[in-house]
């Protein structure tokens, strides 16, 4: 289980969360939905190690592991598809997957396996990384969080940008993670796509969190309260 | 409740430094300026000398600051001006045998016209381009004038019209227009910096594209200041070598003048006005103390650039404002602090 | 003295043979501050940290290299086999040590250490050393010279191209080909993703670094060998390398070796109009490049 316990998290002078708690149970999809700016990010960048907060804030079962360096914390298994892609434009597509390989653990998810779930980036798999189309480009950004074999799968904005049909082909790929067993939690702007594709769900609200629940229970009304704060 | 009261506490006094410290400023500042005035009237050549070295130092200093703490430009070759500014006024002084001191705002208009001039160039390139390219300016004019021969060439030129003048006359004159270089150019910074332009450049600063969008005329900022840093630049320059009373392509054109101004901003704190008098303070006390220790000076000097820059990149003055938050020109336009509640339920 | 049917190919005052000699001896003398340069290209194209010291590690590992061949009383490129390692690991400390903890903050703080750094490298040197000149002995390369075709070159300048271009293939095949090229080339595009994948940036930074300053090591041998130098000479050679590394534009490897291709040629091509201007031409030629071709000329994609 992997948890935040009253995460408070700071750029500077400016306050970004307060007292967030969450939780993701491994082979769950959670969805983390909220306006720009309510924080959704800074909570992921805080799991993951890039934004410094307090030891015990982040805990692996029961073990306080904030604080940590985003490579200690991909060596527990928790990794981050960041927001905007953020693909190595200077390394195709097979060398973004194998930097990131050898960086991460060992385990089911080889680049073979991944470029076998994958048979679109198989053909791709020698171009510059950023030449691909958006939605092969979030295929190609999960897939490099994917080589480092995590527990827990943070994607952060997967949708953003992209085609319906890719979109598909984004949840079918997390699916299929899920099913491995890992833990994953999404950003999500479009909210049905959110509610109907996840177990769970957490609104924030100015970096709050404003409303949590079954997803399959989740009643529009009070999403929409929650995610705008009225 | 308390959490409110520690913060109007923590505003409390800050403004009561401010407070006082803006009647510091009041009765102090007129009374060290008269200080300094006065000061050849009671102190001996040696220390003018140095004061004259510290006050153009310091206006170099400042002009670096402006260019790469306020302006984004880091240019290495600032030096550039220096030796321009201090030929300029060599050679009008010299050909035109006017007074050094009457030629010397000739020679700062010369230095500005060669500003604008060398803005078409080097305003083509950006960060480490621009940054060598002023370098190599630099580099270029120096051999260009050390094989000039009605500059002097390699000896350089002496400052012809200057023995007309006593000694004390000289020394004198030499250190008050040092000192106008060093604290015109403070007034002028902060003027600067409280202006239209001043805010101008800090938008630019935070964020050129932002700024652009905003309207902000980011090209017209960068070359003012280019303009004026040059300027200021060549002025000390200029005044330095008065001092000196012989110019040579060697010396002006030194990397060593933008080399210590490097040392003195990013020492005492880039992007602050108070970093480079604090370095400045910094760099001439240990010069002093440690000057019979030859290199093992300046091996202390560069220990102490590196332990600073790892400790406390944002130089000497971070340092005291982590302990005294002030602001002793009124420059820095702060961003409201939010002041959390924490009520008893938790909700907000 | 040409026949008339020659004369009219009097080029800057010499004669054809005499411009391809000068041609090529400036290209071999390119090729030296290309390799000068290579270090810094990695350092500034992987880190993005401009090294001011960069120059003064030359002249280090020239003294250095200095002192083998005199204590061990081996030729001067034997000497390599401890300079090269040696100054791998002043590289590897420097950048564990010192280096990282400025890397990617602010542009000052690392030009402020490496400033320092210089300072303190020079001054360290004239203490232990004297500020006079020395330079390293070996006749047997130094003095040799062929002639090819009427053109005289000398065996040094041909040995010194061709390490240098042997150096930068193979870090072209390192950066290409190896796991620590993908990495580098990863954080040379984006340190904060690069960490986010689980590059350990201080121990790998401080392996460029070493890797920088064991090719730098080559450059310093072979400019030992050729030129007296000084403790104070450090600041003229990182000039040379930043006019290479800038004029081929900042993180193209090749660019890096044609800049200073140029850069050699401009000099010796100026130094044949006017002794002692040599230098002279090779930042007036720099100069009018980088005008035309800002970003120099091979920039890095816009990302």
């Amino acid at each position: 289980m992997l948890r935040t316990e009253s995460l408070c998290a700071s750029y500077g002078l400016f306050q970004a969360l307060f007292d967030v708690s969450i939780k993701v149970a491994p082979g769950e999809i959670v969805a983390l939905i909220g306006a720009n700016g309510a924080g959704k990010s800074t909570l992921f960048r805080s799991i993951v190690g890039s934004v410094s907060v307090a030891r015990d804030a982040v805990m692996f079962g029961t073990e306080p592991i904030g604080n940590a360096s985003e490579r200690r914390q991909l060596k527990r298994g928790i990794a981050l598809v960041p927001e905007g892609r953020r693909l190595f434009p200077s390394l195709t597509v097979l060398e973004n997957l194998q930097v990131a390989a050898r960086n991460g653990r060992a385990g089911i998810w080889s680049i073979e396996r991944i470029l076998a779930e994958l048979p679109i980036l198989a053909s791709l798999s020698a171009r510059p990384a950023t030449a691909l189309s958006g939605g092969q480009q979030q295929l190609v950004a999960i897939g490099r969080a994917l080589a480092a074999n995590p527990d827990y799968l943070l994607c952060d904005e997967v949708s953003l940008g992209l085609a319906p049909v890719a979109v598909d082909d984004v949840y079918a790929l997390l699916r299929k993670v899920r099913s491995a067993g890992t833990g994953i939690m999404i950003v999500e702007q479009n909210i049905s796509r959110a509610l109907s594709e996840s177990d769970r769900f957490y609104c924030l609200q100015k970096g709050r969190v404003a409303l949590e629940g079954r997803s399959g229970d989740a009643d529009r009304s009070s999403v929409a309260q929650a995610y705008f704060g009225m | 409740m308390i959490d409110r009261a520690v913060a109007t506490e923590g505003v409390t006094n800050a403004s009561a430094m401010h407070d006082a410290l803006k009647i510091s400023r009041l009765v102090l500042s007129p009374a060290i300026l008269a200080g300094l005035i006065m000061l050849p009237w009671f102190g001996d050549f040696g220390l003018q000398r140095l004061l004259v070295e510290a006050f153009t130092l310091f206006a170099i200093a400042l002009a670096w600051n402006l260019l790469a703490g306020y302006g984004g430009l880091v240019a290495i070759g600032l030096h550039f001006f220096v030796g321009v500014g201090s030929y300029a006024l060599f050679s009008i002084s010299n050909v035109l045998h006017l007074n050094p001191w009457v030629a010397l705002p000739l020679a700062t208009a010369c230095t500005a016209v060669t500003a604008l001039i060398s803005a078409w160039p080097m305003f083509r390139l950006s960060g480490a381009y621009f940054a060598v390219g002023t370098w190599v300016l630099a580099e270029i004019t120096r051999i260009a004038v050390l094989n000039t021969g009605w500059l002097g060439a390699g000896a350089g030129m002496p400052l012809e019209m200057i023995s007309s003048f006593d000694r004390w006359s000289r020394n004198a004159n030499v250190y008050w227009a040092a000192l106008a270089i060093g604290a015109g150019s403070l007034v002028l910074t902060v003027a600067m910096l409280r202006s239209r332009l001043g805010l101008a450049l800090k938008s630019v600063r935070d964020s050129e594209v932002a700024a652009l969008a905003s309207g902000v005329p980011a090209s017209r900022a960068k070359l003012a200041l280019w303009v004026i840093a040059g300027s200021i630049a060549g002025t000390a320059g200029a005044v330095s070598y008065m001092s000196t009373l012989q110019v040579t392509p060697d010396a002006s054109f030194s990397l060593s003048w933008t080399a210590s101004a490097i040392f003195i901003v990013v020492l005492g704190g880039i992007g602050t006005v108070e970093g480079p008098i604090v370095g400045t303070f910094v760099y001439f006390a240990l010069r002093e103390a440690f000057a019979g220790f030859g290199s093992w000076y300046f091996i202390g000097l560069g220990s102490l650039a590196v332990a600073m820059m790892i400790g406390a990149p944002g130089g000497a003055w971070s340092l005291v404002q982590r302990f005294y938050p002030i602001d002793l020109f009124g420059i820095r336009r702060r961003m409201p602090t939010v002041i959390v509640h924490h009520n008893a339920t938790g909700a907000s | 003295m040409p026949t008339g049917q020659a004369s009219h190919r009097l080029i800057l005052g010499c004669d054809m043979s005499t411009l391809i000699e000068t041609l090529i001896n400036g290209l071999l003398l390119g090729a030296l501050y290309a390799l000068f340069g290579l270090g810094l290209s990695i350092s500034l194209g992987v880190m993005r940290m401009i090294n001011i010291a960069h120059g003064d590690l030359i002249v280090v590992g020239a003294y250095i290299a200095s002192v083998v061949t005199q204590a061990a009383g081996v030729h001067a490129l034997t000497s390599l086999v401890i300079v090269v390692p040696v100054m791998f690991a002043i590289g590897w400390l420097l950048q564990r040590t010192l280096l990282n903890h400025v890397v990617g903050r602010n542009v000052f703080a690392p030009l402020l250490v490496t400033f320092g750094l210089s300072v303190v490298i020079q001054n360290l040197l004239q203490e232990m050393c004297t500020a006079d000149t020395r330079s390293i002995r070996a006749e047997n390369i130094s003095q040799i010279g062929f002639d090819i075709g009427g053109v005289s070159i000398g065996l040094l300048p041909l040995l010194s191209a061709g390490v240098s271009v042997g150096l930068f293939a193979l870090t072209h095949a390192i950066v290409g080909r190896t796991h620590y090229g993908r990495q580098s080339r990863a954080v040379a595009d984006d340190p904060s993703t690069a960490r986010l994948v689980g590059i350990d940036d201080k121990n790998f930074l401080a392996i460029v670094t070493g890797f920088a300053l064991a090719a730098t090591a080559f450059a310093a041998v072979l400019y030992a060998i050729r030129t007296p130098f000084s403790p104070t000479a450090g600041p003229e050679r990182l000039l040379y390398s930043f006019e290479a590394v800038v004029l081929g534009g900042l993180g193209n490897l090749w660019g890096t070796f044609l800049g200073g291709l140029i850069i050699g040629v401009a000099q010796l091509l100026g130094a044949r109009v006017s002794s002692g201007l040599g230098p002279f031409f090779g930042h007036l030629v720099f100069l009018v490049i980088l005008l035309a071709r800002p970003q120099g000329l091979f920039a890095r994609a816009a990302r």
